[in-house]
């Protein structure tokens, strides 16, 4: 089978690579197109961005800072920083979907 | 009411983390009446921003559990008397049914300041882990979030979700960020919601008698394990809605952070 490309999205209060991951979210396209059975993860698969990529993820974005004015330096809305990893991994027969 | 009403410390860990857990809320009794109804009318509209006490049905289970003194104290503590009725709906997750992430905040986004909605969620089963009770970020609500955008994140430190005996109800604002889980069991999971809205300001309709417990700051302060360098600006959103409600507009904590706003002797002057 195929190699195809899963994807990791490590969310973060500052853009550093060595910031600490607050958030996660894994896209593993070579499972599936969507998650059916949702398991709960208390920690993130990595501490950071660093430890991902020791462990043979390749960073295709990080964050830049952002610029903050009068009008928006305390507004809050989505986490303001991600790293998107990807890994490719071989391709596998997606399971049906129960619900 | 009076002793039914939430305390200042209550009342702080609902602003610091936008939720509070009641267990032992509802007897069993009527509990196993609410599934029967739920079972039977899902969901819909009533009529939408009418008041709540002539818009909610009465004589049925769930028009008496509403109406609990108990659920009344706490309505009233948050929302203060006479509140709207805005939406209700029996949440199904049936046995085996499996979910994905499902992170949401309701209805749409909502920039009001001194001002927020509650939810009453009811659950009249026991609802253990595998059962996929709902999930909350605590300390969420001050996040402008488009509805389901939110769902990018799968996993985020800090979640919480209800695990708990039947008869337990939640309350939480409405934005806070939240979702559904898989239900690993052959039991239906069910969970009745219900949004009022406030009439009035939100202003010390809770029992202040312990308003100047220093352990308030603290509970202000509290750090869910998500908020990271955010911490700072969240504590300020936390600081300016305690203000409100407890009417006390100087009131801050620890570096005085609201200072950076407010300390302009340049204005003074003029």
């Amino acid at each position: 089978m195929p190699a195809v490309q899963d994807i990791l999205v490590l969310f973060q209060t500052t853009p550093a690579l060595d910031s600490n991951a607050v958030a996660w979210a894994h896209y593993n396209a070579s499972q599936g197109t969507g998650v059916h059975d949702f398991v709960e993860e208390s920690e993130p698969p990595y501490k950071n961005a660093m430890e991902a990529m020791r462990d043979g993820w390749q960073v295709i974005q990080m964050s830049e800072l952002k610029h903050r004015s009068n009008d928006d330096g305390y507004e809050l809305g989505p986490l303001p920083y991600q790293t998107v990893l990807a890994k490719f991994n071989e391709l596998q027969q997606e399971e049906e979907s129960s619900s | 009411m009076k002793d039914n009403r939430l305390t200042a410390k209550e009342m702080a860990q609902f602003v610091a983390s936008g939720y509070l857990k009641f267990e032992d809320m509802v007897p069993e009794d009527l509990c196993n009446a609410c599934l029967e109804e739920m079972r039977q009318n899902s969901r819909g509209y009533l009529a939408v921003g009418t008041p709540f006490e002539d818009t909610w049905p009465k004589g049925t289970a769930l028009g008496d559990t509403f109406r609990l003194p108990q659920v009344q104290g706490l309505i009233h503590s948050l929302v203060g008397s006479d509140p709207l009725y805005d939406h209700h709906a029996a949440h199904l997750v049936k046995a085996r049914q499996m979910r994905g992430a499902d992170m949401h905040q309701d209805s749409v986004i909502d920039f009001r300041e001194n001002y927020f909605d509650i939810q009453l969620s009811l659950f009249p089963t026991d609802t253990p882990d595998e059962m996929g009770g709902t999930f909350l970020i605590p300390g969420s609500q001050y996040r402008n979030v488009r509805t389901s955008e939110i769902g990018i994140y799968h996993h985020m430190r800090g979640k919480i979700w209800a695990t708990c005996p039947a008869g337990t109800m939640y309350v939480w604002n409405t934005r806070v960020w939240h979702g559904a889980r898989s239900n690993h069991t052959d039991q239906d999971r069910y969970m009745y919601k219900l949004r009022l809205n406030p009439t009035q300001p939100q202003v010390r309709n809770f029992d202040t008698a312990d308003l100047d417990d220093p352990e308030i700051g603290q509970i202000l302060s509290t750090n869910h394990g998500w908020e990271g360098n955010e911490h700072r600006y969240e504590l300020m959103q936390r600081v300016k809605l305690w203000r409100f409600v407890s009417d006390q507009p100087d009131y801050d904590v620890g570096e005085r952070f609201m200072r950076r706003i407010e300390y302009q002797p340049s204005k003074s002057v003029a």
